[in-house]
């Protein structure tokens, strides 16, 4: 039974993203909070623990949301992007989002070929990585235009799910059969981790769903990103027609999470980087344009978790309507965007892990105070780091020091 | 015909760069022309890569291109003095399993005329060590994407002074994580996190520039 003093937590933590997202001054400036490899180091666990037990996972989370809270929580078994699979099960609305991430004990079944673990392919201390791969030939193009879900399913999956290679094989049905319940198990301890975040005055519901960049479908999961961006080059034709194509399915994804509850949609953007402000405006921007607007009209709001450097493409956020969501950023400076997408945009970020990782408590009180100073005026902030991995040897004392600059500097 | 090949190339047309190349290979003292060429049509991509004109979509065509030529250059320079500016051991560190902007950087290294040394991806500490004891680099290339590679960057750093092997090796730091404030941290001695800029680190620490 959560106690009324947390559910008013809840609530105030809510009200304070809700407000910076409709780019108000809030009470406090909202923190997302640090999290990552940390989180499992402080329990004194492995990675490969943290990614496997859910209890121990659990328990780690607890600890450190004690000790380290925040606006937005820590914990559940993360996973890695595992798109191709929800595109070919898209029209299944029950099953597509829940094979969209590949966690540990679910890549124990599926063995996807772009997947690291800790524990098994990595050692047990390792972060979970995606490393991508090239699953289609150029020549594939207009299958893939043609009919990106049979696509995904009769060639992408066999050739990157190690246990699906030979579609309706004993095998193959053997792993959909183990599949499920693995899946029922998490969604079980999934509850349970939500029910303790909630006695710990987080919210529960009005969660997020994810979205993904047609491009970032290719890049990630079909082509790879050296080879898109070739593709770009050398048949700008086929790159567009199947972004539009895709576009279509991962709309649909997307709009099956805002069924199960979800108000917002996070797109982690890849390719966004790579691209310049002229090749990013004709291939990339107008397909993610699209997709946000659709999902707007749908009454969602987007959040475009911007990876890299994105300087050369902030103007274009301002072919939105104000206030359709949240620009986070990694490398690019949170007070440039300000003086681009103030009143317009809220934008989420600002703390360089680097120097939580590397700083003194000092610096990084100064570092948190000029930031504050800098970007809480005026509203529309939310403060994060700009990446979601702390390393496990991050001094603690560190930590420590963010958080004690955010309770000092972040009042209104 | 060079100055055609240094055209097409930089402003990247990739066909017309390849055929060009192509037809200069053949004639007297074409092979090398073609290198120098290439090497310094790389040189000038990095420089508006540095400048904000190119992205990382430019850097991998144009190093796509200077494989493609490289790979019927080569051949025809065999017994040619090629000069290097030097050897460099390149890895991603242990943990880390990525590779994108170590290839990256490595074909524009290579380019630039440094001997790369690719020892792979998620290498352990030791194997840094024995790299630099049979290659006998004069610099050390460390990649990481993810913020382990900090913490991993560091170590294999202590492994090599424990070695005693720090003071005969420039280490630069590369990738997604890295900074200045990164680099005082692990104790390496440049970092860079894009190509062009590596390689001209590289290069100073060198002496080359």
């Amino acid at each position: 039974m959560v106690s009324p003093e947390m559910q008013k937590l809840a609530q105030e933590r809510a009200a304070r993203m809700q407000a910076a997202i409709e780019l108000k001054e809030p009470d406090r400036v909202p923190f997302t909070g640090l999290g990552g490899d940390i989180v499992a180091a402080y329990a004194g666990i492995t990675a490969y623990e943290f990614e496997f037990d859910f209890e121990k996972n659990r328990q780690a989370a607890i600890k450190w949301l004690k000790d380290f809270p925040a606006d937005s929580p820590v914990g559940g078994i993360g996973g890695l992007d595992n798109l191709a699979m929800s595109v070919a099960f898209v029209d299944f609305p029950d099953l597509a989002n829940q094979f969209f991430m590949v966690n540990g004990p679910m890549n124990d079944v599926l063995n996807m070929k772009f997947a690291r673990f800790p524990g098994r392919q990595l050692d047990e201390y390792s972060s979970r990585q995606f490393i991508g791969g090239k699953n289609m030939e150029p020549e594939e193009y207009d299958e893939l235009i043609a009919d990106p879900v049979k696509f995904s399913y009769e060639k992408i999956l066999p050739r990157i799910a190690g246990n699906l290679a030979d579609l309706g094989s004993p095998t193959s049905l053997a792993t959909m059969a183990r599949l499920g319940m693995v899946k029922a198990q998490q969604a079980a301890e999934m509850r349970k981790t939500g029910a303790a975040l909630a006695e710990l005055g987080y919210p529960t519901g009005g969660g997020s769903t994810f979205a993904f960049a047609p491009l970032d479908y290719i890049g990630d999961h079909l082509r790879d990103l050296p080879n898109l961006v070739l593709d770009i080059r050398r048949y700008p034709d086929k790159v567009k027609a199947a972004a539009e194509a895709i576009l279509e399915v991962l709309v649909k994804w997307t709009l099956q999470g805002k069924a199960a509850g979800a108000v917002q949609a996070g797109f982690p953007l890849h390719l966004n980087e790579y691209l310049s402000p002229k090749l990013y405006r004709e291939f990339y921007w107008p397909t993610l344009k699209e997709y946000i607007l659709r999902l707007r009209e749908e009454g969602m709001r987007s959040r475009l978790f911007c990876e890299g450097w994105h300087d050369a493409h902030l103007d274009t956020f301002l072919e939105l309507p104000a206030g359709w969501g949240i620009a986070a950023f990694e490398k690019t400076d949170v007070r440039k965007a300000k003086k681009v997408l103030a009143g317009h945009t809220c934008i989420s970020g600002g703390i360089d892990v680097g120097v939580v990782i590397s700083g003194t408590p000092a610096e990084i009180d100064e570092y948190i105070k000029r930031l504050l100073g800098d970007m809480m005026p005026g509203g529309g902030f939310i403060l994060g780091p700009n990446v979601g991995n702390l390393p496990r040897n991050t001094p603690i004392e560190n930590v420590a020091a963010v958080y004690e600059a955010v309770e000092k500097y972040g009042k209104y | 015909m060079r100055e055609q090949l240094l055209k097409s190339f930089v402003d990247m047309d990739e066909q017309e760069a390849v055929k060009i190349a192509r037809e200069l290979v053949e004639t007297d003292g074409g092979a090398v022309a073609v290198l120098d060429t290439c090497k310094e049509a790389m040189e000038e991509v990095g420089r508006l890569f540095e400048a904000g004109e190119y992205f990382l979509s430019e850097l991998i065509a144009a190093g796509d291109m200077f494989n493609q030529i490289m790979e019927f250059t080569l051949p025809k320079l065999q017994g040619e003095e090629v000069a290097s500016l030097g050897t460099m051991v390149l890895g991603t560190v242990q943990g880390d399993v990525h590779n994108i902007g170590k290839d990256i950087f490595k074909v524009m290294a290579e380019a630039s005329g440094i001997n790369v040394i690719d020892i792979g991806i998620d290498v352990p500490h030791e194997k840094f060590v024995e790299a630099i004891k049979e290659h006998k680099p004069e610099l050390v290339g460390m990649c990481c994407l993810i913020t382990l590679g900090v913490d991993s960057m560091k170590r294999t750093i202590e492994v090599i002074k424990e070695a005693g092997l720090r003071d005969d090796i420039k280490i630069i730091i590369g990738g997604g994580r890295v900074s200045q404030a990164v680099m005082e941290h692990v104790g390496a001695d440049a970092w860079a996190d894009d190509a062009a800029r590596g390689v001209r680190l590289s290069k100073e620490l060198l002496g080359k520039e």
